[in-house]
């Protein structure tokens, strides 16, 4: 397995933070969906109809009374997305930029590999890492929305999942090429971050500022959650912009690493 | 680039960007034109200070650095073009060795040979046993001593037909040392050619049948080990029993710098002692010392390029 010996050491280095995180957002996933019998059999409307109503549309909490909305609103638009990112672009920054700083790759980057290689067996592990952790996650939904009586189809639960891996593996890759192109992990670490918080603020503006719609065409986050995957399945306009998101970036990363001094 | 040439610089150049590209920041020159010539089969020493351009040169060689002008050639190839393949043929020890992370040393060899495609896999326990590298503990766990002896190994292991040594004894005990220079010769006998900095020449002269000495990014001496120590010379002070004559020593040949006061003579010996033995055993002898010059001492010989022509930003840069 020389092809992507690469993509296995980096795989086996990160076993143990991977496995934490997988559990981590396994018990975040069941802790949230444990309290959806005690939320249904109050009168969620009620309460939702006492908030401002700007606050209810930014979170996304206009649907939290059915399964599905209460899913979305507390796994899949809020914690799996922000423990996902906080795992994927710091993973992502440091598999080039943090590991060129601290000196550990410039054996593998004098081994008779090339550079296009090495980044993407690198990038790889990157991908198949947020797999299972995504995969953990969608496996925990998967088991309780039917348990709970949530009422959510297992095919919407897998659209929601296929968008979330691939909204985190493209800012996950900004933070991975941005660190490639650059060599530095601070730098990988703020654009990812910078984009990321944009891409959110972007799709909670725009359907509450007159005009601003169009923030949601340029939001990954809305190519995510905009076609509301969990009740219409796959959105695949969204899912292709997220795709190519990725693969843009990575592109352009690759140029840059294939041509900068390493180590300096 | 003949046959029996491993290694060929020609006017190598490499600045380095200091500071933001959008705040003003210049450049600093680390190498300013360096020409290097490495024979294939011999153990060639490349001197220097810190901060000379040893380590730049080094990465280039291996692909790590480009060139800002100037031509690098490893093995009838530039690093670029010669890419995997040529890196293939190549054992690389850095010269700041980082490593880290949970794996043992054992499990790290196995994954550099298998970026090899397997070669020397069957030796690693041959090799970590020379220099009594215990395979089984976690390399995060390891001393800096014990982290070179996984970058010695690495760079060994596969038998390769150039090892690129940076400040390889760095580290190493004297024990140690000895077994590495063992290692070195036997590479040697099995032909592959050796590349090794350092900034200390006695870490060198012991095995190197030439050596290359740098300053600035450029180099200002090639020559062999003999001539070079020659060159240094020794301090050596002679005290004797009752005072002596200047006179009687000002004509011997290899002695230079010359100083007596009452009964303590000291010089700058070049080439051998006989002579001067022999003027000093016409009296008697009380004590007496003679010490190797340090590199910076040669440098001040070797000082072909005056320091007013050296480039002013040419400063010290990894």
């Amino acid at each position: 397995m020389r092809a992507a010996a690469i993509t296995g050491w980096v795989l086996r280095e990160r076993r143990r933070s991977l496995t934490l995180w997988a559990l981590a957002l396994m018990a975040v996933c069941a802790m949230y969906l444990a309290f959806y019998p005690s939320m249904a059999n109050q009168d969620m409307e009620a309460i939702i109809a006492g908030l401002p109503e700007g606050l209810v549309e930014a979170m996304g909490w206009d649907a939290i009374a059915t399964g599905a909305g209460y899913l979305e609103s507390t796994v899949y638009a809020l914690l799996g997305p922000a423990l996902l990112l906080v795992f994927g672009i710091g993973a992502g920054a440091g598999l080039i930029a943090g590991e060129e700083e601290a000196g550990t790759l410039e054996l593998e980057t004098a081994a008779p590999v090339g550079r296009r290689s090495l980044l993407l067996q690198r990038h790889l592990a990157l991908a198949l890492g947020l797999l299972l952790l995504c995969t953990a996650l969608a496996a925990m939904a998967l088991v309780l929305a039917p348990a709970l009586d949530m009422g959510i189809a297992a095919s919407g639960i897998v659209a929601a999942s296929v968008g979330l891996y691939l909204l985190v593996l493209a800012m996950a890759t900004i933070a991975f090429a941005v660190g490639a192109a650059s060599g530095r992990r601070a730098t990988a670490l703020g654009v990812a971050a910078a984009v990321t918080v944009l891409a959110y603020i972007a799709d909670a503006l725009a359907p509450m500022v007159e005009g601003a719609a169009w923030l949601e065409t340029i939001s990954p986050f809305a190519w995510y959650l905009g076609g509301e995957p969990l009740t219409r399945g796959v959105d695949a306009g969204g899912v292709l912009a997220l795709a190519a998101l990725t693969l843009v970036v990575l592109a352009a990363g690759m140029i840059a690493f294939e041509r900068r001094d390493l180590g300096v | 680039m003949p046959a029996d040439t491993v290694i060929r610089t020609e006017g190598l150049v490499k600045d380095y960007r200091v500071g933001s590209r959008f705040r003003g920041g210049g450049s600093v020159r680390a190498l300013a034109g360096l020409d290097l010539e490495v024979r294939r089969g011999e153990v060639f020493g490349f001197l220097g200070p810190n901060g000379a351009g040893k380590s730049t040169t080094i990465r280039i060689l291996l692909d790590q650095l480009r060139p800002t002008a100037g031509r690098a050639e490893v093995l009838g190839t530039t690093p670029r073009a010669g890419g995997p393949a040529l890196r293939a043929r190549i054992g690389y020890l850095p010269g700041e060795l980082r490593l880290s992370g949970r794996a043992t040393a054992g499990e790290l060899l196995g994954h550099l040979t298998r970026l090899r495609g397997g070669r020397g896999a069957e030796r690693i326990d041959e090799c970590a046993q020379r220099l009594d590298l215990d395979l089984s503990r976690p390399i995060r766990s390891l001393s800096k001593g014990n982290k070179q002896k996984v970058g010695v190994v690495q760079a060994f292991v596969h038998a390769p037909e150039l090892l690129i040594l940076d400040e390889p004894t760095s580290g190493l005990d004297p024990l140690l040392q000895q077994e590495f220079l063992s290692m070195v010769r036997e590479a040697c006998d099995d032909g592959a050619t050796v590349f090794m900095s350092s900034h200390v020449l006695s870490e060198v002269e012991e095995i190197a049948d030439r050596v290359a000495i740098v300053r600035a990014g450029v180099v200002v001496d090639v020559d062999d080990v003999a001539a070079l120590r020659h060159h240094a010379g020794q301090q050596v002070e002679l005290v004797f029993a009752a005072p002596v004559a200047a006179d009687d020593f000002a004509d011997v040949p290899g002695v230079e710098q010359l100083t007596v006061s009452d009964r303590t003579l000291r010089c700058l010996l070049r080439g051998e002692p006989d002579a001067l033995l022999k003027a000093a055993a016409r009296h008697h002898v009380v004590r007496w010392s003679a010490q190797d010059r340090e590199l910076e001492d040669l440098f001040l010989d070797f000082y072909r390029v005056p320091p007013s022509e050296v480039r002013r930003d040419s400063t010290e840069v990894r």
